[in-house]
């Protein structure tokens, strides 16, 4: 073949060892388990069909292929014809299926020999084994193989053409994005008041009634994406706006936790307060906690704030954790039966018959989500955000221009401390049950991981980086094993393809007319 | 000694015998200048002669060591930036120092700082103090964006500007807090002659409508002569002249000091190094 080249020989085994590489840790079955699932909706798959075996091995080819041949259009470059384009994906798919057939012969080879693979590898149990053979004799099996990979590196490679040659952005998101910009629906929703007004009723209605439409399963991770939203975004005042990196944000989160969970519950000390005094005293001692972290850092440049949050975090978890104070904080074993709010009267004579007790409680989290979502909001569009933002630009300049900022520093912390312990009252109330297992760092690297992944800085980021960092994780819950290897790969992929997350953080912008009058600005500028 | 002091003395800057040291090396030594209200005060020397430092000392940057700072009859030096800025002490960066990241409107409304009121809780209530000082101070940073020429710009990220642009940002920025003190360090650097033109306009206008005292930093010769009314030089830390342009013009310590034995004057040799700068660009 003239038009080949060496470049799609490597992308050909490059697709091969990843094949490979998937079959050995059992992941290509794994995947193919979970779109059978998916595609399928059965309740679940014990052992993946050949079909969807064979789909996971095609769609690896056809992304290989896919950007293999994307990458040939660079700017100064001639374009390659689709012939040359068919061809490379044709190289691609022919050589990566004859190595990943060649693998499986020799394993099946071995196999009906009597050799014990598993024995070398862990994975490749004899029913492993028969899947990735498709249940055939091996020369159909190679057949199998190379029909798959070729006809998916070829369809990706004719799919890139495509793209390429009919000028599409290749870019999926800016694309998305400027098919939002030019719909004309979207312009007219949002140009027309009225329309805008009706949109957002929708949207209301759509949230108001979306506890009653979700499944027990779906309402218990809503909850939990929506405390953690409300984590990011009091991380987000610290991290994002006022610039100072925290360790050991879970050290406010299990405070408020903790304390409301020992004024509610029976034990250990028996107090049994109701849900809005035990919040409230919550939130107190949460922001108290604020202040003990945040005045020792105030005058101090640098990532002290880091540092001191994560040896605060740690010495509340030791506390917790001690048996010494077991009396107190319940130790080890944690505390049960923590207060949940009373509903109001007015619901039962509203709907007849109280409301399930998860429903109700994923109003509450909703009504706080939206609360915490209102204070942010004004705090960041304010005299006050804006500040914190200056810090953030330059610390030096913005003290020279007159922000105090170490009373700002200070006042980002507490805000930001108190709202973590209203997510932890919340999570405590929730669940019923808290201990030290709840309050690890990795609660602080998840909730740091919203807002990066969301866009430092931004309200809107906040509840997607949630719903990513919590939500995701349940969805690819089919993967079992592979769950977090796939999770780690969508979010590595995503700081490449969005660094600056998700929904980056957005200028709003402010209008004035200038009154073109050198008397008022003189008005104006008297000392 | 302060309680005595009358609040308006005749000069609105006063420095005595101020030091600073970094290691071995004396940035500002004994450097004593009186500031009369509503001039434009500059101060010229070589690079590294302690300039900016000097600067840096006034607005609370760097501790002095030894000395007094008086503003308007009060002892100053001690005291955080951020205070300084409340008193009416406004400055400007030689490297220019921005929030890059925000909007060009933002910046200015963050030089307004010192005269703000409301605070977090107002923000989140929106109480009528709170609407009302955003009302105003955004509508004064529209009209400062239009005084230095920037009204087009407002919700621009103030990084994209084009860099005289961000200079004169950089001012309207300093003048959002009304202050009494503008200290401009090198605010025509890198400009061409027409953007300086501009410039000495606008310090012009300061003073003369806005009634400002400024200390100006500037190596452009033609601009230092044609706005100031009284000049200092400093070399290696050290105050050799002052006086007024036609006295530095002339004087002899000065030109010996940066000369030598040389014939050629103060001005020509600033017009040769501006030249040679060009060049190497
Ligand atoms: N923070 C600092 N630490 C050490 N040396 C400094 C510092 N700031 C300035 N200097 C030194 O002080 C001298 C004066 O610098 P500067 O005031 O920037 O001069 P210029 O007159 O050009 O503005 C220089 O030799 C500089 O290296
Ligand atoms: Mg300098």
């Amino acid at each position: 073949m003239k038009n080949t080249s060496a470049v799609a020989v490597r992308k050909g085994v490059l697709t091969a060892i990843i094949l490979i590489f998937l079959q050995l840790i059992n992941m290509t079955a794994a995947l193919g388990a979970m779109l059978e699932k998916m595609i399928t909706s059965a309740k679940s798959v014990k052992s993946v069909s050949p079909l969807f075996y064979g789909v996971i091995v095609a769609l690896v080819a056809f992304f290989i292929a896919f950007s293999f041949i994307r990458s040939l259009y660079r700017p100064g470059k001639p374009k390659p014809t689709p012939l040359y384009c068919l061809g490379e994906s044709l190289v691609i798919g022919l050589v990566s299926g004859v190595l990943i057939a060649a693998l499986n012969a020799l394993i099946s080879t071995l196999n009906a020999n009597g050799v014990k693979i598993r024995t070398y590898l862990d994975m490749m149990a004899p029913d492993a084994i028969k899947t990735a053979a498709f249940g055939r004799e091996i020369p159909v099996m190679i057949g199998i193989y190379l029909a798959l990979t070729i006809a998916g590196a070829l369809l990706g490679g004719l799919i890139a053409w495509i793209i390429k040659s009919t000028g599409q952005p290749a870019n999926a998101w800016a694309a998305l994005q400027r098919a939002i910009a030019e719909n004309h629906t979207i312009r007219f929703i949002r140009r027309n008041k009225i329309v805008r007004i009706l949109v957002i009723i929708a949207i209301l209605i759509f949230v108001f009634a979306l506890p009653f439409i979700l499944s027990p399963y779906g309402i218990s991770i809503l909850g939990l994406v929506l405390i953690y939203a409300v984590l990011g975004l009091g991380l987000n005042l610290i991290v994002g706006l006022s610039g100072q990196l925290v360790f050991g944000f879970v050290a406010f989160y299990a405070i408020g936790a903790y304390t409301f969970a020992l004024l509610t519950a029976p034990k250990p000390l028996g107090l049994e307060f109701s849900f809005p005094i035990a919040f409230l005293v919550a939130l107190a001692i949460s922001g108290l906690s604020g202040v003990i972290v945040g005045l020792p850092i105030m005058n101090l440049r640098g990532d002290y704030l880091a540092i001191v949050t994560l040896g605060f975090a740690e010495i509340i978890r030791s506390l917790v954790n001690s048996n010494l104070l077991a009396d107190f904080t319940g130790g080890p074993q944690g505390i049960k039966d923590i207060g949940q709010p009373r509903q109001p009267g007015f619901i039962e004579s509203l709907i007849g018959k109280p409301m399930p007790e998860n429903i109700y409680f994923l109003y509450v989290i909703m009504i706080f989500f939206a609360v915490t979502l209102y204070i942010v909001y004004r705090l960041q569009y304010s005299r006050v955000g804006r500040s914190w933002e200056a810090m953030r630009e330059d610390e030096t300049v913005a003290q020279a221009c007159g922000v105090a900022t170490s009373y700002y520093k200070v006042l980002a912390v507490i805000i930001g401390a108190v709202i973590a312990g209203a997510a932890g009252a919340l999570y405590a109330s929730r669940n019923t049950y808290i201990g030290p297992g709840d309050f690890v760092f990795m609660v602080s690297v998840n909730s740091l991981a919203v807002i990066v992944v969301g866009g430092m800085g931004s309200i809107p980021g906040a509840l997607i980086g949630a719903f990513i960092i919590k939500g995701v994780p349940e969805l690819l819950r089919d993967l079992e094993n592979y769950r977090m290897v796939v999770f780690g790969v969508l979010l590595i992929a995503m700081m490449i393809i969005r660094p600056e997350g998700l929904l980056p953080i957005r200028r709003k912008k402010i209008y004035a007319e200038p009154d073109k009058d050198l008397e008022i600005l003189k008005k104006e500028l008297k000392p | 000694m302060t309680e005595k002091t009358p609040k308006r003395t005749q000069h609105i800057l006063e420095t005595e015998d101020i030091i600073i040291n970094f290691g071995g090396l004396t940035a500002v030594n004994n450097v004593n200048v009186k500031v009369p209200y509503q001039s434009i005060f500059s101060i010229i020397g070589p690079n590294g002669a302690g300039k900016t430092t000097f600067f840096n000392c006034i607005s609370g940057f760097y501790k002095i060591d030894s000395g007094t700072v008086f503003f308007q009859g009060r002892p100053i030096n001690g005291i955080p930036t951020d205070e300084v800025a409340n008193l009416g002490i406004s400055r400007t960066y030689q490297n220019i120092r921005l929030f890059s990241s925000m909007s060009v409107i933002e910046n200015i409304l963050i030089g307004q700082q010192p005269r703000l009121r409301s605070n977090s809780v107002d923000a989140i209530f929106q109480t009528y103090r709170n609407r009302r000082e955003e009302k105003q101070s955004i509508q004064k940073a529209a009209n400062l964006l239009d005084f230095v020429g920037l009204s087009g710009y407002a919700n621009e990220l103030s990084r994209n500007l084009p860099y005289g642009a961000q200079r004169r940002l950089e001012i309207a920025r300093a003048l959002g807090n009304n202050p009494h003190l503008l200290l401009l360090d090198e605010p025509c650097a890198g400009m061409n002659p027409h953007e300086s033109d501009a410039m000495i306009e606008l310090i012009n206008t300061l003073r003369s409508e806005l009634k400002i005292t400024i200390i100006l930093i500037e190596h452009d010769m033609k601009v230092v002569m044609n706005i100031s009314d009284h000049i200092v030089v400093l070399d290696h830390g050290e105050k050799i002249a002052e006086g007024t342009p036609e006295v530095i013009r002339n004087d002899q310590r000065v030109i010996e000091a940066y000369l030598g034995s040389e014939t050629e004057t103060l001005v020509e040799k600033y017009a040769r190094r501006k030249n040679q700068g060009k060049q190497a660009e």
